[in-house]
């Protein structure tokens, strides 16, 4: 939900009533878009009593208040809707398709109504007729829903009589709709849900009040009168509507400013952890230490305040794909899976449309009709999946149909036609590259122009603002069986991933999402090179065009190529090194705008102050690499991204990141690794036996490799490279000697090495490899590592 | 006579003052995080109780060179349209009260950066105050980068 509406109280009768106009409108919306998801969900399931029930009571809320606040249209709407719901519930006319579309009509004109009242102050001149007639002619006796087109206009006199008569006429099970907000008694529950007569209900009210002590429920059972089965089921729907008690509107902007404060409040704490820290003071540091804690819990708090299922957003789209699939004959079954997945409000707003967009297109292009389904052996009806999981950190929105999948020759033709990539080119390419050709703008391949989809804006619109977000956009798809959308969004855009780096002498900060990888150039076995000036790196094989970011932001630069840092960082579409001094360490920052005076500049998306309370400015990286002047064409960059795909996706090859320990190298599993940190040694302090250091707050066990392998150390530097593993909200660390490089690895591996610690060895760049048993390594160095992590898990949730 | 407070402050030997509405408040502060590639009249960003501030170098619109961010530096921060704004200065002096007719136009022997920032003169006891028109002063985009 937006911000609380406010509106004009110009030409209002009373004072005073525009805050009840405007509590009204907010609520009112809200549950305009519960009666399209209720309206969806009763066309599927007509039987449902407690569908029409609810859809009944929310009409009769809002005609209650329109005819309060004299709204006459509004309430001659909502009056008509309710008669034809009451005989839906009566069971007097069948719920049918034709009545659902009239209904969903209905709500559109509800919404009009309530927008200009928002807007003006008044219902302006939005007709009512229509929708009102339309309704009518549902109403008709005899079969309505076919005759309704033809006899209605002659009809439509003795139709508007009925209407008032069957609302004046209510059903013995009539809730006391006005009081839906509040707990609804349980025998009224059980009434509606067809669990008990209405006589019974009474009978044992009337023996409550008479001094029976009993429950009513459990009288109603004792008696046989309703099974435990629907007393249980009318208890839930109890319980459901009592949230309505325990929730409160707050307004947006004062969850901002808590969100900013507890921001300074952050900043702040970590200021004194750092003074407590050489203060050796115990009471201090122990009341830091709690302060730390409440700080942690405050600021998780107030995050989750900002949270928004994604349920919010999505609760539109039954409605979007019930239309389109009726308009274009399609039968199309919605299924949503994980809808209590919360996202950022912010975020949900910005991720809207591009949903929309997705779902719409998978409905026009992705499903196929019903006759041609059957042709191919399928279900006449399609369906439309919707998923929404957390994943390391990220929120993962899929849009999945098991339509006809992406025409992969269609796309490249479409691609060489409009120019985007060359036959050669696309003979080079791979089916994945091809098919993120879609995102490029301008691309569309729709056969026809609808006005859905297919106008050649969308694909890019949508790749656009999710990478805008900081999140990312894939694709994938089998012909004949489907094609799934994939949106990677972060959780929050106020609170981001970030690596600090340094260069000349100054700290910068790079948002996580962009950076895949990091390596360290040693100068020797990883090295830069120079085509003709221009510098690059051998990644995998694969040239990687280098910037520096000293040069790029025009700072004194020494060209240093040993013993610099390369991050391999992707944007836009585009992949690049970028040379820096020196990888600090990974931490959340809090994300702070920057004066529009800096936005010119196109190299900065924020600021942010770091833990000694210095402010240091957050790297744009898709400007950097337009900056950069990275002259790569169009069908370079997509190819780069897809190759990367690819990488990412399927292949059987998995990534390692191969270490030094001593003399020998080491491999670990990438996706096991969850960051790379360099700490200094004197941070390493002992506890008992094991190594530990204070890392992000949290006291971080370390496992010296070596020792574990029992090999020989390497030489001893100041800092000493360290492989953070997490799982479940526990972190480990592995000591290393050097970190080597990271690989891409399907050679076999061959487990006749028998030692402890190794899940086998393997060749890997000339070099007989071992493979780290990571699981065994971990318990090393925290023996506690797996187990209890239920309960971490929920301490850390 | 109506009387208008003014905040003054020193760069390099002249004294300027604005208007106490527009300071919130003066305080003196050296850590600065440059910020590569934007105007040189951007001393540099600061931390200012949790929010980002952007101090604007007055020697740098004054023609003058860069002020030295080695050490604290004096500055006013004043409130910006969304967002407040900071001036480096070399020195803070009073706060004091002027009358409307103690102000005159700048002298037409002014000339450079420092007449399009300075909106009137203002004669004091042995010396003269340069009214600043904060709009201006604040104005990095004046100074080409």
């Amino acid at each position: 939900m937006g911000k609380e509406r406010r509106i004009r109280g110009k030409g209002k009768p009373v004072e005073g009533l525009d805050d009840i106009i405007q509590e009204f409108l907010v609520e009112s919306h809200e549950n305009l878009d519960q009666l399209d998801r209720d309206l969806v969900s009763l066309e599927e399931q007509p039987q449902s009593r407690e569908l029409v029930s609810r859809i009944f009571r929310t009409i009769h809320t809002i005609k209650g208040t329109s005819g309060f606040l004299a709204f006459t249209n509004l309430e001659s709407v909502t009056h008509a809707g309710e008669s034809l719901l009451s005989r839906l519930r009566d069971g007097t006319q069948p719920v049918t398709a034709d009545t659902i579309s009239t209904l969903l009509a209905m709500v559109d004109s509800v919404r009009s109504l309530l927008a200009s009242i928002e807007e003006s102050g008044g219902e302006g001149e939005i007709g009512i007729d229509a929708v009102v007639s339309m309704i009518n002619r549902q109403m008709e006796p005899g079969d309505a829903t076919a005759a309704a087109a033809t006899s209605a206009p002659r009809k439509r006199a003795p139709a508007k009589k009925r209407a008032p008569k069957a609302a004046a006429t209510p059903a013995p099970a009539e809730p006391d709709a006005d009081r839906y907000e509040g707990r609804r008694p349980v025998g009224e529950l059980l009434v509606e849900q067809g669990g008990a007569q209405s006589g019974d209900v009474a009978t044992a009210l009337q023996r409550q009040i008479e001094g029976d002590e009993r429950r009513l429920g459990t009288i109603l059972i004792d008696e046989g009168k309703t099974s435990p089965g629907a007393v249980s089921e009318a208890l839930q729907a109890q319980g459901k509507r009592s949230i309505a008690d325990s929730a409160i509107r707050v307004d947006v902007d004062l969850l901002d400013s808590l969100m900013n404060l507890v921001g300074e409040l952050v900043l702040v704490r970590n200021q004194l952890m750092r003074s407590s820290a050489e203060a050796h003071d115990p009471a201090l540091s122990r009341t830091t230490q709690r302060l730390n804690l409440i700080t942690s819990e405050l600021q998780e708090g107030i995050m989750k305040t900002r949270m928004q299922p994604i349920d919010q957003i999505w609760s539109k789209l039954p409605r979007v794909v019930r239309d389109l699939s009726q308009a274009f004959g399609k039968q199309i079954r919605l299924a949503m899976e994980g809808k209590e997945t919360e996202l950022d409000r912010s975020l949900l707003e910005a991720v809207k449309d591009p949903l929309t967009h997705l779902v719409r297109n998978a409905v026009d292009h992705g499903i196929e009709g019903p006759d041609e389904r059957v042709a191919a052996g399928k279900d006449a009806q399609g369906t439309l999946t919707l998923r929404a999981y957390h994943e390391g950190g990220h929120v993962t929105v899929e849009v999945a149909d098991d339509g006809s999948g992406i025409d992969v020759d269609r796309i490249a033709q479409a691609g060489i036609d409009r120019g985007l990539v060359t036959a050669a080119q696309v003979a080079q390419m791979s089916p994945r590259e091809i098919m993120m050709l879609v995102f490029q703008p301008g691309f569309s391949t729709a056969k026809t122009v609808t006005n859905v989809s297919g106008r050649g804006v969308g694909m890019d619109v949508v790749k656009t603002n999710i990478e805008r977000i900081g999140g990312a956009v894939d694709v994938e798809s089998e012909r004949g069986v489907g094609t799934t959308w994939r949106l990677t969004i972060p959780l929050t855009l106020a609170i981001i991933q970030a690596l600090t780096v340094e260069c000349a002498g100054e700290r910068y900060v790079i948002p996580q999402v962009a950076v895949h990888e990091l390596v360290y150039v040693d100068g020797r076995s990883t090295r830069i090179e120079y085509a003709s000036g221009a510098p690059v790196y051998r990644l995998r094989g694969k040239l990687l065009p280098l910037v520096r970011l000293d040069q790029t932001l025009g700072l004194p630069s020494d060209g240093q190529d040993e013993n610099v840092y390369m991050l391999v960082l992707q944007a836009d579409g585009r992949r690049f090194g970028m040379v820096v001094d020196r990888v600090l360490n990974t931490e959340e920052v809090v994300v702070k705008a920057l004066n529009a005076r800096f936005k010119d500049i196109g190299l900065y998306a924020g600021a942010t102050i770091l833990g000694d309370g210095k402010v240091a400015l957050i790297l744009d990286v898709a400007s950097l690499a337009r900056r950069s002047k990275l002259a790569t064409t169009t069908a370079e960059r997509t190819r780069s991204a897809a190759t990367d795909e690819v990488a990412a996706g399927g292949t059987p090859a998995q990534r390692l990141l191969v270490t030094g320990v001593g003399e020998r190298r080491v491999a670990i599993p990438l996706d096991t690794v969850t960051r790379l940190e360099e700490f200094e040694r004197s941070r390493i302090e002992h506890a008992g036996s094991r190594a530990v250091v204070q890392y992000r707050e949290e006291i971080l066990p370390l496992v010296r490799l070596a020792d574990l392998l029992g090999a020989m150390p390497g030489e001893q530097g100041d800092t000493v490279p360290v492989v953070v593993y997490s799982e479940r909200g526990r972190s480990a660390g592995l000591m290393v000697d050097k970190i080597v490089d990271i690989v891409e690895e399907s050679a076999t591996v061959r487990k006749d090495l028998h030692e402890d610690g190794f899940a086998g060895t393997a060749v890997i760049q000339q070099r007989v490899t071992e493979l780290l048993d990571v699981r065994r390594a971990i318990l090393a160095a925290d023996p506690n590592f797996y187990a209890g992590t239920v309960d971490a898990h929920l301490v850390e949730a | 006579m109506p009387t208008r407070q003014y905040a003054t402050f020193e760069v390099a030997g002249q004294l300027f003052g604005v208007e106490v509405e527009a300071v919130q408040e003066v305080l003196s502060f050296h850590e600065y995080t440059a910020v590569p590639l934007s105007s040189p009249a951007v001393g540099g960003l600061f931390n200012l109780r949790g929010q980002v501030i952007a101090a604007v170098d007055l020697r740098v619109q004054l023609g003058l060179p860069r002020q030295s961010l080695s050490g604290p530096v004096m500055n006013v921060i004043l409130r910006g349209d969304d967002e407040p704004v900071s001036l480096l200065v070399d020195r803070i002096g009073e706060v004091i009260d002027l009358e409307d007719s103690e102000f005159e136009p700048p002298p037409e022997t002014l000339t450079g950066p420092t007449r399009e920032l300075v909106l009137s003169t203002v004669k004091l006891e042995g010396r003269l105050m340069l009214a600043v028109d904060v709009a201006q002063a604040v104005d990095t985009a004046r100074v080409a980068a």
